[in-house]
């Protein structure tokens, strides 16, 4: 089946979460596994890079709500970036630009977080 | 026509040309009102202007240059079904220095208004002006409304996305949740699905098998969302509510924010519901967002179903291979001939029950007139049962042959017996030793059913004896009795799977039954004796299925 991967990088006090492949019913349990582990680690300021990311389906979206509030109530959150069109159309189709910031680059995410903990 | 009026001529059908070419290269809404407000400020030299289209019955204004910033966003209230625009609007729109305002309209709908300012001069617009307005008009209309088809086109486009993006939800769940095999992966995987569409605040699933409810997923606090749910079967939650209806239902959920109460149903029939809380962007559930979380649910409550009937099955399996190994043991155990001796006649049976109840009898030779009879019930069923069975078998064979005094070996099964238990099982145990040729036994009852001793149409029960087997050590020894006999005697071994056998009406046969058919039966031979039991047995529990075995050994003096 489709591959699918999560993978961790830490960027400065921002997490980054890579994502590839497909994230359906069948996967979202991984991505699932790979927040939980953060919040094991009580990181809570997370970056999500959909560079790779080439299909995404109600399931896998779930995942990112199931998790928004745990990381906003620890004063951090989930920034979304880089996503492909057609995936950008399925957070968009479903509302999800309302309650998440999403960017054009990893870049921005990252810096998003510098400036609000700057302030 | 003069040289100046050709040329004026020349110039305005170059300018329409122009704008035509234009505006038909875009179907962007906003570039063709752009455009046609330009192309009439050029024209007329003005620099403020709007235009305003119709939703519905609402004007609003679409594009706009040069106004105000106070100016309004809605106009005053235009109902007019004329061509011209109404009075009331007219005034608004001589108030705000809108020199001339003209309908724009398209040969199937008017399609809304445009108003434009002095001009720069202050002359007023000319009879040539206005006629270029309405022929500039009438080429933007086309472009209008081709352009707002393309709008609507994309709202539909977008739900059309909608729902394919629900069936394909749809699709691919039911794909996962028939490989999934865990209860709990199930309603993670409905819950991250439905939070994904969704974006509910807040979610409970709850789950009824065998009439037990349990919350599989919960936001809200589980104890008071328990004490809500309690005393009422999922079957009676058999359709959406939303809102009131809910708290009608449950009144303690009015404490949570809940919107819509969706039940979960495997052949219309509900077998649990969902609680979801109101969405986060604040939007309703529409109908068919209903229907989808109706479906997403009855997907997952049918894997769940399987899944818990796959595993009953399962067990069900495994016990019936259980029991088929209980009965062989059993059957095993028990003697497969009879001695054939000409002082005594001997007949034994044992109908087993389903589960197999532990009952256990045996008639040995243990030296050369003597014969030991046994007849044991042990407690529990099934392996378990069977395996304490087998115990009692070895012992009673090694502690036979040992030539104790009955009583003596009775106490040591005893002690091997409540070595030999832990769990809280015991046998009621009966045993005799017989010397044929002496024509005498000696018994010893340890809990067991009194066996009925039949001599002269009187029936005595073999009770002497002490306390059934595997309890304690034995500290109080146990008591034998003596029984000679004489010809004719008639001795009733019995479990009690004879006397409480049930029939259809739940009633139990009796010891008074069965004594009084042994009773009009005891003149007759062992083997004989044992049919009449069994054949009023038959006839006593038709077809009802019997809980526990049925032990007959039967003894008869010739």
């Amino acid at each position: 089946m489709a591959e699918f991967n999560a993978g961790i990088t830490e960027t400065g006090n921002v997490q980054v979460i890579e994502l590839s492949g497909f994230l359906d019913a069948h996967t979202a349990p991984r991505l699932e596994n790979t927040f939980n582990e953060l919040l094991t680690r009580q990181q809570y300021r997370v970056v999500v890079n959909f560079r790779n990311l080439k299909y995404i389906s109600s399931a896998g979206l779930g995942v990112f709500m199931a998790f928004i509030e745990t990381m906003r109530g620890n004063g951090g959150d989930i920034k979304l970036t880089e996503m492909q069109p057609n995936v950008y159309n399925i957070f968009d189709l479903l509302g999800f630009p309302l309650l998440y910031e999403i960017f054009p680059t990893q870049q921005e995410g990252i810096q998003k977080f510098n400036q609000s903990s700057e302030k | 026509m003069t040289n100046a009026d050709s040329q004026r001529v020349q110039r305005n059908l170059t300018a329409l040309i122009e704008f035509s070419r234009i505006i038909n290269t875009s179907l962007d809404l906003n570039f063709t009102l752009n455009n046609l407000l330009f192309s009439c400020f050029g024209k007329f030299l003005t620099t403020k202007g709007f235009v305003a289209l119709y939703s519905g019955d609402e004007l609003n204004i679409a594009a706009s240059k040069g106004l105000p910033h106070d100016f309004p966003d809605k106009l005053p209230d235009v109902t007019d079904t004329a061509t011209r625009v109404s009075n009331g609007i007219s005034s608004f729109l001589k108030d705000h220095h809108f020199e001339i305002t003209e309908v724009i309209e398209s040969s199937r709908k008017k399609l809304g208004i445009i108003a434009l300012g002095e001009k720069i001069n202050k002359a007023p617009y000319s009879d040539e002006e206005k006629e270029f307005l309405k022929i500039i008009l009438n080429l933007a209309a086309t472009s209008i409304e081709n352009s707002q088809f393309i709008e609507e086109l994309k709202v539909l486009n977008r739900q059309l996305d909608g729902r394919l993006n629900s069936l394909s939800s749809l699709f691919e769940l039911s794909k996962e949740f028939s490989a999934l095999v865990d209860e709990g992966r199930i309603s993670k995987l409905l819950i991250y699905s439905l939070l994904g569409n969704f974006m509910m605040s807040g979610y409970a699933v709850i789950y009824c098998d065998d009439r037990r409810l349990r919350i599989l997923e919960s936001t809200y606090p589980k104890a008071v969302l328990m004490s809500t749910i309690e005393g009422r079967s999922a079957v009676s939650i058999n359709r959406i509510m939303q809102g009131r209806e809910i708290f009608d239902i449950f009144p303690g959920l009015e404490s949570f924010a809940v919107s819509l109460c969706i039940p979960m149903q495997v052949q219309g029939e509900s077998r649990g519901y969902m609680v979801l809380g109101p969405r986060i962007n604040k939007s309703d559930y529409s109908e068919k967002d209903r229907e989808f979380i109706y479906s997403v649910g009855g997907l997952a409550i049918n894997a769940l179903e399987n899944k818990r009937l796959f595993k009953e099955a399962l067990e069900k399996q495994k016990m019936e291979e259980e029991l088929q190994i209980a009965k062989e043991i059993q059957k095993n155990l028990l003697p497969k001939f009879l001695p054939q001796i000409p002082e005594i006649e001997f007949a034994a049976d044992s109908i087993p029950s389903k589960q197999i109840g532990g009952d256990y009898y045996d008639i040995l030779q243990t030296g050369d007139s003597l014969y030991t009879v046994a007849v044991g019930d042990v407690s529990g069923k099934g392996v378990p049962a069977a395996l304490l069975m087998a115990n009692l078998q070895a012992f009673l064979k090694v502690t036979a042959k040992q030539n104790l005094p009955i009583e003596e070996a009775t106490g040591l099964i005893n002690n091997l017996i409540t070595e030999n238990t832990s769990d809280g099982r015991f046998i009621t145990f009966f045993w005799l030793i017989l010397d044929a040729d002496e024509k005498n036994l000696q018994y010893v009852n340890a809990g067991h059913n009194p066996p009925l001793f039949i001599r002269n149409g009187k029936i005595s029960h073999l009770d002497k004896g002490g306390i059934i087997f595997g309890v304690a050590p034995t500290m109080i020894p146990y008591i034998a009795e003596d029984v000679s006999l004489q010809k004719d005697d008639l001795i009733v071994l019995f479990t009690d799977g004879v006397t409480e056998a049930k029939n259809p009406d739940d009633d139990e046969y009796s010891d008074e039954r069965f004594e009084s058919l042994i009773l009009r039966h005891a003149s007759s031979g062992a083997d004989e004796i044992m049919k009449v039991i069994k054949d009023d047995l038959r006839e006593f529990v038709k077809a009802t299925p019997q809980s526990d075995d049925i032990t007959v050994v039967i003894l008869k003096v010739r």
